[in-house]
């Protein structure tokens, strides 16, 4: 019974996954394009990836490096 | 009467006196080069001229505007490229030409042939749907010409414009300046001597926040041209006599030897031209290269401003 | 007069630099998880193997009130950090790279040039707390009961209020600032002065931060009002503007 109430659970996520998911694609195309980052870009990757939602934003607020 | 007149200008930055009773005034349609040593303060004038910075004390008018008082007045007869001139990196040439245009108030048509007009000025068509942010020095630099003409100011400020560019790009922005000779009042700051002697018809110099002297640039290298001549000969002992010779001349002030070439100050260029050949060839000397020496605004500023300031 | 041409090219700015896109997605998030944290926390907890089933009376079958709850703690924490963190660089970087001056000798006021920026990050901000108040909104409907239209729209413009203060105290900051890092520690001292100040007792129903038990109070029908923190709070955002443009006409950049 349990869990179905956890399946009840996910149809709610799924907007939240995609926008999180959109974060992601668009800080991972953002950081490919970009030349100069504040700090090595593979770790870049990884945050954006493994970070659970703040990653990519962490790398919009602070990863970014101006031309 | 002058398009941009300074007068007895000062600017204090705590005990630092960047301009120290600075007196300018830049004749219409001349380009003129306003020339110094780094920190001889010549952006801190181009930022006052521009409205940037205020000054301490003294008149500033620019195309008949008080600049302490401009309001609204000033940007629309100025156009200002800073040293570096900065973009928005996320932009496009051609989206920021426009957003310029916009904020002069020009139409969507005069903006898109404007913008058009200024790319191919700056020959810059090419990249003109890139985004700024990738942009070399270069680049940056004739785009930052484009953006102060945009308007057909009456009169440019040009803070280096071409100190940091490597020569194919030095060319560049200044046949650029070249061709706007006669379209607008250029005032151009440099400390790149060659550079004033190609491009500017009036010149400046100004030394520890004082201008040392102005005028236009012919009247300046006659004013301080130091006649001399230099001949140049094989026979090297021969050379050495009749240089000894020429000392006990009264038209001759010194004469210098050096790797097989004298160096022959003269009092009188006239008499100087009349008997040096004469000369050389009575004192039996093969020449390899007989030559009048033409003063340089090197001399002229290192005269003026002392060596120790030129790097 | 040139103002809607720089509110134009703030509001470019903003979509090609993803600002706009990371506080509506801060947004949006927060406002749809919040309820549907609300009422699965419970379940999740309870569905976590090896939990001891008696641990079930401590959590009491959640109501619109845990939703409402999640909704403001969320959004008032997010939302004061992207306030000031979306706020902070937006002058003294301009000074710092240069297209301060550069602009500046165009026909653009400096007062134009600030309040253009504070226009478009408050449309940034309307937008994307409107599309997460009706995310919210509906989630809480279909996993609780609907809530009134009228108070809900009262509590997110009463946050949005204090959103609103703390951008106009970091853009003031940022305007005061010579250096990136001296505009971050304005911003994050205008947190600790107006957040840590107003978490005091008494004083406290002065500041901003009252807003939002006020919020609160008003979508589960209680009777609690704070209007002086609302004066205040419009008052701060005022006088921060006003200074702002005041610092900036007379600094040289």
């Amino acid at each position: 019974m349990n869990l179905d109430k956890l399946m009840q659970f996910i149809p709610y996520l799924i907007p939240v996954l995609i926008i999180e998911l959109v974060l992601i694609v668009i800080a991972l195309i953002d950081l490919v394009k970009r030349e100069h980052t504040r700090g090595p870009k593979w770790l870049w990757a990884i945050i954006i990836i493994l970070v659970n939602f703040i990653g990519p934003i962490v790398y919009f607020v602070v990863g970014r490096k101006d031309e | 009467m002058s398009t941009v007149h300074v007068e007895n200008m000062t600017k204090h930055y705590g005990a630092v006196h960047a301009l120290d009773g600075l007196d300018l005034d830049v004749a219409a349609g001349t380009v003129y080069g306003f020339l110094g040593p780094n920190g001889a303060g010549k952006t801190t004038t181009l930022r006052i001229l521009t409205g940037l910075a205020r000054p301490t004390s003294g008149k500033a008018q620019v195309a008949g505007v008080d600049v302490l008082h401009a309001g609204n007045a000033l940007p629309r007869k100025i156009g200002h490229l800073p040293e570096e001139p900065a973009f928005y990196t996320w932009m496009t040439p051609l989206e920021f030409l426009d957003y310029l245009g916009r904020l002069y108030g020009l139409s969507t048509s005069a903006r898109k042939s404007r913008s058009k007009e200024l790319l191919a000025l700056v020959r810059m068509e090419d990249v003109s749907k890139r985004r700024i942010g990738g942009f070399s020095r270069g680049m940056r630099q004739r785009l930052g010409v484009a953006a102060a003409l945009i308007h057909h100011p009456e009169v440019l400020f040009l803070d280096e414009p071409a100190s940091a560019l490597d020569p194919a790009g030095r060319k560049e922005v200044l046949d650029l300046i070249e061709n706007l000779r006669g379209q607008a009042t250029v005032v151009m700051s440099t400390h790149i001597l060659a550079d004033v002697e190609r491009v500017c018809d009036m010149v400046g110099i100004i030394a520890k926040g004082k201008m040392l002297v102005q005028s236009p640039r012919e009247a300046l290298l006659e004013r301080y041209a130091v006649p001399a001549f230099e001949v140049e000969a094989d026979d090297r002992p021969a050379l050495a006599n009749w240089g000894e010779s020429l000392k006990r001349l009264p038209w001759v002030t010194s004469v210098t030897s050096q790797n097989g070439t004298l160096r022959i100050l003269v009092k009188d260029v006239k008499t100087a031209k009349a008997a040096l050949l004469v000369g050389a060839v009575g004192a039996g000397l093969v020449l390899n290269r007989y030559e009048e020496i033409r003063p340089s605004l090197e001399d002229v500023f290192l005269q003026l401003v002392g060596s120790e300031s030129v790097s | 007069m040139n103002f809607i041409t720089v509110f134009r090219k703030e509001m470019l700015e903003q979509g090609r630099t993803y600002r706009f896109l990371i506080v509506a997605a801060v947004f949006v998030a927060f406002g749809l998880s919040s309820p549907a944290l609300a009422k699965f926390t419970p379940e999740l907890l309870k569905a976590i193997p090896g939990v001891p089933g008696g641990i079930q009376a401590f959590f009491p079958t959640p109501t619109v009130a845990d939703a409402m709850g999640q909704y403001i703690k969320n959004m008032s924490q997010f939302g004061v950090l992207l306030a000031l963190l979306m706020t902070m660089g937006v002058v003294v970087q301009e000074k710092e790279r240069g297209t301060a001056a550069f602009f500046l000798t165009r026909p653009v006021s400096r007062t134009t040039f600030l309040l253009a920026k504070f226009a478009s990050m408050t449309v940034a901000f309307v937008v994307s707390l409107a599309v997460a108040a009706l995310g919210c909104w509906y989630y809480t409907y279909i996993l609780f009961e609907p809530i009134a239209w009228g108070p809900f729209l009262a509590l997110n413009g009463l946050m949005l209020v204090v959103f609103l203060v703390y951008m106009a105290l970091s853009l003031l900051g940022s305007t005061i600032a010579r250096s990136n890092g001296i505009a971050v520690g304005l911003a994050f001292l205008s947190l600790i002065v107006i957040g840590g100040i107003g978490a005091l007792p008494t004083i406290g129903d002065y500041f901003p931060g009252r807003l939002f038990s006020w919020g609160a109070s008003l979508v589960l029908k209680g009777t609690d009002t704070a209007w002086p923190a609302l004066w205040i709070s419009l008052g701060i955002i005022l006088a921060a503007l006003l200074a702002a443009c005041l610092v900036f006409r007379r600094q040289e950049v």
